[in-house]
């Protein structure tokens, strides 16, 4: 019913303009000083700003007010935007009246429901497919980590387990022939806690039950060196046993909290084998390392040529280009259009400029660009061809084209 | 002095410092010489309309402003021939880009650049003893390139407007026939032929005051309901190219026209209703009928529609 109202009064508002007559030109002419005639146009700086948006909230209300109801300035308004492209603000606050019922009623539309509703569903397919193949992904992380772990001799210091498994190969761990493998089952090392508790106040009070389990577990300290400490120890019982043990290498990727976790539980044990560790993170490249990239300036050494150029100030981007031209030492150049770029931090620059000349700054997409592309081709074979800033000098001139 | 007035001169002198600052090329500009026109564009764009506005909004609308070509333009108006230069040589491709698309032919577009030229640096002598032309009242506000469409564009509309005043072509004279064919065939009763003529008596008083009733309500819309009504319906503007204009969405324009085929709706009944006294289902029914003789005639229009366009289009080149 709604919509049938609307095409009726769509159909009466089309032959309302038919039938209007076609006097679009008004017979006044604009004094272009600002001084409005009597027919009150806009000057060409008002129709300009209200195009290009730029004109005050009041003012443009006051000009959207005139025209309304003056065609000759409405058609250079709509010329003028037309040429300028699209220039489109994007949603400014519509419907005032419309109540909470209205809304809710228009958010439930069938036009609504029926994008909403495929795309929830494949939002759940999605989650669920990736929920899935998470699952075995973890499992299979458990299952390499494994192998890698061997039997080390009693009293071998046990490296830290890496919880992301990317050391799985260099991650020895505790397992032993003959000995009870620490079971994930949160039974067993509850059971353990409480042996150790009993057998604590054992000592303390000397009973012969607790006496009896303080030789069960001296017993078995004697044949498992360590406590499992981390989560590769932590292993499921389906895991298959270690037959080989790698001896531990220093861990130079392993992470900074696993590290701290791990000089809680065992520091003595642990000093000399971290300061080695850190020799090694010392040592290697700062690139590889988070914590020391900042502490690798290679930047003091760029050539300064590189670093600046005309007011151009490479950003992070350009500082890595920057750095490949310290480590490659030399410019990247490129022709094109017959002319010859330098790469010189984000910037391309011809070969042939002076930077002591001035420069016509063009920015790429602006209406002077789009005129000086029609004018000259090359140009905009250029500005295609090299992105970024590019310095081009271009019939005894130097455009900046930005 | 006010303190008000001491206040807003201050603000325009360090808007003026910081405009010459930010401009790549100030061509040896000073404040004071940017103070009356930066005096005189935030009176136009600002004060007009509040004229008790906060320094920071007029602090905000100058540093707004485009500094480059506000330079540049006052350099030429003051006869430095560098700014002049560079003027012609970086807008020259826009003004004949201009001149072209008001023009219908190569030759006219070419007169009209050239004539832009002249119109710019002014004929007249002013009582100063400079040139007294367009240059003067370019504000800074919108784009240099953009201002120099709308001159343009408002020249040649002035020109064929002289030249329509002297001279009644042939083609005018064809243009007006077509039009006067068109609007008597677009009555309420539109084509076809009348099988009751009381009916159709009846049907064309209802058509008129419909039309009147939608004439009244149309203006009793808003200014940007009204401006979006004349680009779309008599401008002939699409849905995208009226919300470019009006700053919005195509999204957003289609749904204020779907709001104000609401509101016009129930205008037009009130005024049907409360004005000539026709009761609520004479209304409804009025609406029903007009809008399906409409839709019936609807082909015919439609192929008139566009010779008027076309005829139009090549008298106003």
């Amino acid at each position: 019913m709604k919509q049938t109202n609307n095409n009726e009064v769509d159909l009466l508002l089309r032959s309302l303009a038919r039938g209007r007559g076609e006097s679009a030109l008004q017979d006044e002419s604009w004094s272009g000083d600002g001084k409005r005639a009597a027919s009150d146009h806009l000057d060409a700086d008002e129709l300009n700003s209200y195009a290009e948006g730029v004109a005050p909230a009041a003012a443009r209300a006051r000009y959207s007010e005139h025209l309304a109801d003056c065609d000759a300035c409405r058609g250079i308004v709509v010329g003028l935007t037309q040429a300028a492209g699209a220039v489109t603000r994007i949603e400014v606050p519509e419907p005032k009246g419309l109540s909470f019922w209205n809304k809710l009623t228009t958010f439930f539309s069938p036009v609504v429901i029926r994008y909403a509703v495929p795309v929830l569903v494949l939002t759940a397919v999605i989650g669920v497919s990736l929920l899935a193949l998470w699952q075995p992904r973890q499992h299979e992380l458990i299952a390499l980590n494994q192998p890698s772990g061997s039997s080390t001799t009693p009293g071998q210091i046990e490296p830290t387990g890496s919880p992301t498994g990317h050391t799985a190969n260099e991650a020895p761990v505790t397992m032993q022939k003959g000995v009870e493998a620490p079971a994930a089952d949160g039974s067993v090392n509850k059971k353990k806690s409480l042996e150790d508790e009993k057998l604590r106040a054992g000592i303390g009070t000397g009973t012969s039950d607790n006496e009896e389990l303080r030789r069960e577990q001296v017993a078995k300290d004697a044949a498992k060196p360590e406590e499992p400490a981390t989560l590769s120890d932590l292993r499921p019982s389906y895991a298959p046993e270690p037959k080989a043990a790698a001896p531990p290498p220093p861990q130079a990727s392993q992470s900074e909290g696993d590290s701290i976790a791990f000089a809680k539980e065992q520091p003595a044990k642990r000093e000399g084998q971290e300061r080695k560790r850190d020799d090694v993170i010392r040592n290697q490249p700062s690139d590889e390392h988070g914590p020391n990239r900042s502490a690798a300036p290679n930047t003091a050494k760029a050539p300064l040529a590189a670093r600046r150029v005309g007011g151009l100030t490479a950003g992070s981007s350009g500082q890595n280009t920057q750095n490949k031209i310290d480590k490659a030492g030399e410019v990247e150049t490129r022709t094109v259009s017959g002319r010859r770029f330098a790469r010189e931090g984000n910037a391309w620059v011809d070969t042939a400029y002076d930077s002591s000349r001035a420069t016509i700054n063009v920015a790429r997409g602006s209406e002077q660009f789009r005129a000086l592309v029609a004018d000259e081709p090359g140009l905009g074979a250029i500005a295609q061809q090299l992105n970024g800033v590019v310095i081009v000098v271009w019939k005894n001139r130097v455009y900046r084209i930005q | 002095m006010s303190k008000r007035t001491e206040q807003i001169e201050n603000l325009f002198a360090a808007g003026a410092s910081r405009l010459l600052a930010r401009a790549v090329d100030d061509y040896s500009l000073t404040g004071e010489t940017l103070k009356p026109r930066i005096r005189s564009a935030v009176g136009k764009y600002v004060l007009r309309d509040d004229p008790q506005a906060s320094p920071e909004v007029v602090i905000d609308f100058i540093d707004k402003l485009q500094a480059d070509d506000l330079c540049l333009i006052v350099a030429c108006e003051q006869g430095n021939q560098k700014a002049w230069s560079d003027l012609v040589e970086r807008f020259s491709t826009t003004v004949r880009s201009a001149a072209r698309s008001a023009s219908s032919n190569e030759e006219g577009a070419e007169d009209l650049a050239q004539s832009i030229w002249a119109e710019l640096h002014g004929l007249r002598v002013r009582e100063d003893g400079k040139p007294a032309g367009k240059l003067a009242y370019y504000s800074g506000r919108g784009s240099l390139a953009g201002w120099l469409r709308a001159v343009v564009a408002q020249l040649a509309v002035d020109q064929h407007r002289r030249q329509s005043r002297l001279v009644q072509t042939e083609e005018d004279a064809d243009f007006d026939r077509i039009i006067q064919h068109g609007q008597q065939e677009n009555t309420w009763s539109g084509h076809g032929e009348a099988v009751n003529p009381e009916l159709e008596i009846s049907r064309k008083l209802a058509g008129a005051e419909m039309q009147k009733a939608l004439a009244a309500a149309i203006k009793q819309l808003s200014a940007e309901d009204r401006l979006l009504v004349k680009l779309y319906y008599f401008d002939g503007l699409r849905l995208r190219e009226a919300g470019a204009v009006l700053g919005v969405h195509e999204a957003t324009a289609s749904r204020r026209l779907t709001r104000v085929h609401a509101e016009l709706r129930g205008q037009v009944e009130r005024i049907l209703v409360e004005e000539e006294g026709w009761t609520k289902p004479e209304t409804e029914r009025a609406f029903s009928e007009v809008a399906l003789h409409l839709e019936a005639d609807i082909e015919p229009l439609l192929a008139t529609e566009g010779m008027l366009m076309k005829k139009e289009n090549e008298i106003a080149g």
